[in-house]
Formats: structure tokens, sequence, C-alpha cells
């Protein structure tokens, strides 16, 4: 039972014994991401690449602070529009899933309707709704909450509906009611297929408000690399895109984070990014 | 066909049978399966009787109809025909005073292994408190006892299933229903769960209806075996074990036991279950007919 012993003994470690832990495993991908980001400072150097083609790292640093002010002003407005979207997605996707996976109506009528909507490229509304709501803030939320919901609502309803057959016969011999059976089982049974959906929306929010942005709007970080690569200036785009990837790296942490927190006993959790399991 | 009737008439040397009650009474039940093909009968007409106390053992090629049988009893699935009866009352809907143990753990990833067996109680709207000494008891009779705050995921095959075991016996159920508990697990640990299996059934001399694929399973566990024809499943024959109990290794050695064995594979070689040349599906379709 070493791999018992050894769950407890990442649970017991001090902070500093963990951090060292975090360390020694992580060190091979710290390494790798400084020598990329040397690599790309000399190689601009050394082949003389033209500024307006791909910018030192050194520039879009310095550009980077350089319009710090109005890089944050744009990732609030960005940052609303995913936050809002994203958040809706979620009030709307998860009861609807919830809803789908137990209505045998809906599961025949509202279900394969929602597959066919997948298949429709969400951005292609983007000009519709800037006819339709202007340029403000509406349709961006609306091209986020469209990118963000599918995702939630399928892998919601793939969640709520994997139970075992054995599982269901196990809940059916307690004589438990439907509704104890919900929140003793089929609602942490759905949890990792939910968080599947969550973690893909967190990555399309993002991804959804810039594209809208370049489509119809007049402020944002998506507005803002438009105005940059218009003129040539790439080394701001390249700090505009790090503040994005930013953005969509926390949404996705906030999602992950929470997860760990609700389903730390899912096999999702027991493995780490770096492909050393820990159990 | 093999007429499908067991009479429960106990064989002249041993009368013990009569003194105990009827738990289970099967009349004439049959079952069909619907399927794309067409309908499939996959059980029965089938009569049986298994009293209170009782170990019966259900063996018969795949696809014969045991798990159904189970489920059946469980009021699980409906049947078209016949009747069963659980202390006298017809079963016509699930039964919820059984335990039920499957080929998989079915356990909850989210739920310690105590948790897992008090999963049972709450399900039940009992309450926990009332319950968690004797959750304990049984893990400690499984040898579970230092794993009860360990979750599924950090135990082996076998441990998950004994956990299941306890599971299926923390409320107290006079019957429990088992579908291959055995079936999925390695070689020597199936064999050591044998043992203990045995052994939690004599200690809480529960009525346990169990389905196996293995004969010498059967053999070792068994007051009776139940031997099934292929498909649609009706009762080839009944086998009554008289061995002592507990049944170690002496008594698995024994001629006696050997004997048992010997006898339910004749019965499965009459019905080209088994056989000693290498088989066709021509003549797998056959026998099935």
């Amino acid at each position: 039972m070493s791999s018992v012993s050894n769950v407890s003994n990442s649970q017991s470690g001090n902070v500093f014994g963990s951090l060292r832990t975090w360390f020694s495993e992580a060190r091979n991908t710290i390494l790798f991401v400084i020598g990329f980001l040397l690599f790309w400072e000399v190689a601009v150097i050394v082949f003389r690449i033209p500024r307006y083609i791909l910018p030192s790292l050194s520039s879009i640093i310095r550009q980077f602070i350089r319009n710090f002010d109005l890089i944050w002003e744009y990732t609030l407005v960005t940052g609303y529009e995913t936050l809002v979207g994203f958040s809706i997605a979620v009030a709307i996707g998860v009861p609807l899933a919830m809803m789908t996976a137990f209505s045998r109506i809906l599961r025949q009528t509202f279900y394969p309707f929602a597959v066919a909507l997948e298949m429709v490229p969400k951005i292609a509304f983007a000009p519709l709704f800037v006819t339709w709501f202007g340029f403000g803030f509406i349709p961006k939320m609306i091209i986020v909450f469209l990118v963000c919901f599918f995702p939630i609502l399928l892998n919601g309803i793939l969640g709520f509906t994997s139970l075992s057959q054995e599982m269901v016969y196990f809940s059916r011999s307690t004589g438990a009611s439907q509704l104890r059976m919900f929140w003793k089982i089929r609602l942490p049974a759905a949890l990792p297929e939910l968080f599947v959906g969550l973690k893909g929306a967190a990555v399309n929010a993002t991804v959804g408000a810039t594209i809208s942005e370049w489509i119809g709007g007049d402020a944002g970080l998506g507005y803002y690399i438009q105005i940059a690569t218009g003129q040539l200036r790439m080394d701001l785009a390249f700090a505009i895109i790090f503040m994005l990837t930013a953005l969509g790296l926390l949404l996705f942490y906030v999602v992950q984070m929470v997860e760990k927190r609700m389903i730390p006993w899912h096999v999702s959790q027991r493995v780490s990014v770096f492909g050393k399991s820990e159990v | 066909m093999v007429a499908a009737t067991l009479v429960l008439a106990a064989t002249p040397h041993s009368t013990w049978e009569a003194t105990l009650k009827e738990l289970i009474q099967i009349n004439g039940v049959t079952k069909t399966y619907r399927s794309k093909a067409g309908p499939i009968h996959a059980l029965g007409p089938l009569d049986l009787t298994i009293c209170e106390g009782e170990f019966v053992s259900i063996v018969g090629p795949s696809g014969c109809g045991k798990s159904t049988l189970l489920l059946l009893v469980g009021g699980l699935l409906d049947y078209e025909a016949g009747q069963i009866f659980i202390n006298g009352n017809l079963v016509n809907q699930p039964q919820t005073d059984i335990g039920i143990v499957f080929q998989t753990p079915v356990l909850v990833d989210w739920r310690d292994v105590l948790g897992n067996v008090l999963l049972q109680i709450e399900m039940r709207g009992l309450r926990r408190e009332d319950y968690l000494e004797k959750a304990k008891n049984l893990l400690r009779s499984v040898g579970l006892a230092e794993f009860e705050k360990r979750y599924p995921f950090e135990l082996s095959g076998g441990m998950q299933q004994r956990a299941a075991f306890c599971r299926a016996l923390i409320h107290n159920p006079p019957l429990v229903l088992m579908d291959e508990p055995l079936g999925a697990l390695d070689a020597i640990t199936r064999e050591q769960l044998r043992v203990d299996l045995e052994q939690l059934w004599l200690l809480t001399k529960k009525t346990v209806l169990f389905v196996t694929h293995s004969i010498p399973e059967s053999v070792q566990l068994s007051d009776r075996v139940v031997v099934f024809t292929p498909r649609p499943g009706q009762i080839a024959e009944v086998i009554e074990i008289d061995l002592p109990r507990p049944r170690t290794i002496a008594v698995r050695e024994s001629a006696a036991f050997q004997q048992y064995v010997h006898q339910l594979t004749s019965i499965f070689m009459n019905f080209g279950i088994l056989r000693d040349t290498v088989s066709s599906p021509q003549s797998n379709a056959v026998v099935g007919e």
C-alpha cells in the first residue's frame, strides 16, 4: 500500500517541503519556458527579423509597461464581457442540462436541436448582433454566452445521464426517492463531466470576447489588438495578447480551483499536469 | 427441453430444509427481452423455492438468464408470466428488503469506504449515527478496519468488493442478491474472497442467491447449486452440496468436493455447454436453440 502512504505524505508536508516538491516536479517545465523566451529574444536579434514581423521579447515588455494604463482599462472591459457571458452560460446551462437529462420530452425535442445548434459557428452571428445591439457590451456578452453555453449544456447532459445501470439498481433497492437519489448520487456523479464542459467554456470565453470585439467594438483588448496591428505595432499587439492569455488563464484557473475543491476524489485530480501520478 | 420443475422436497437423508421457512417462491416465471431482431426468450418457465438462511448458487453458461433471475427476484425487472413471492408478498416493484452486490463494486468515488457503506443507510433515510458502529464492525470483519477512511481508488479490486459486501449487509436485509461478485477479480484474490464470503455468511446467516460461472465456486459456497440450461434459462438440475462448513482447504481437496465438481461438470457436458473437442460456432448455435 505504498500508494496510500504517498497520499498522506503529500498532505501532511509543510509549506516549504511542498514548495520544494512542486519545484522539483515543475523544474523541467520552468527551464523550458525560460529557454524558449531566451531563444526568442536572441533569435530575433541574430536573424535580424523586422519588428513588424516578430518583435523581440524585450520590446514587447517595454510596450506592455508603457501602455499599461490603457491595456488595464481594456482588460477590465474584456474581462467583464467574459465573466458576465460565462456566468450567464453557467446559470442557464447547468439547470437546462439537468432538466434535459431527466425529461424524456426534452431529450427528444430540445437535445437534438441543441446538438445541431452546437455545430453552428457562433462567431458568424457577431455581425448580426452588432446590427441588432450596436457596438457596446451586449453583443459581446451574447457571443461569449453562446460559445460557453453549448460545452456546458452538452457535457452537463452527458454527466447527468452517465450513471451505470448497476448504480441505478442499487439506488432502487434502497427505496430512495428520486430527489434523494439526485443529491446523493446523480449530482456528484455528474460533476466530473460537468467540469469538463466548464473548463471548455472557460477556454472559449476569452476567444469569443476577443473575436466579437474585432467584428464590432470600440473598446476591449480585441479592439486594441486591431488598432495596434493596423499601425504595424506588433510589439504592442503581442503585449495585449499576453494580457489576453493571462485573462483566459485566470478564468480557467478559477474553474480548476473550484473543481479541485468540489471533486478532489475524481481521477482527473489525481494526476498532476506533469504526468506524474500523485497516487 | 428439460422439465423446468424443482420440488423442494428434500432428499431422504437430509431433513433440515423441512424445518426452515420458505423465503422465496418462484412459480412459472418467464422473461422475454425485446430487441431489434424480435423478442428474445431469456428465461423460464421456472420454478424454484429458496428457504431462509440458505446459500443458493445459480450456475450456467453466459446469457442463460442467471442475472435476469436475480434482477427479477429483486423486483428490478418486470416479468411476463408467473409469480415471485418473497415472504409471501408478490414481487411487483423494486424490493427494498434486500442487499445487492454486482460484479463491479459500484462504490461511489466521492465517499470513503465507511461513507460508501453508510450510503445504504442514508439512501434509506435512516440516521447515519445509528449505524456507524455497525458499519465499522462489518468493515473489521472483512479486514478493512484500517481502510475505512480510504477512498475506493486507493483500494484493490478485492478490497472494493469487500466494501460492497458490507454495504449490502449494513441494513440487515434478510436476503442478499449477488451477481457474480467475484467474477472480475484475479484468481488468487477470488480464492481468498470465497473463503471470506463463507465466513461472512456463517456470521450473518443471510439468505443468499448467488450467480456464478464457476463450478468449484458454487460447490465451495453453496447449500444448493441450481444448474441452468442455455437460453432460455431453465433449471437443468439442482444439486445439494452436503459438505461440512467452513469449507476449509481440507474440505476443498476432499474426494466428496471433487465428486460434486465432477457431477456438475457432467451436467454441463450433457447440455453441450462444455465438451472435450474444439467448439464450432455452428454447434454452439444448435445447442443454444
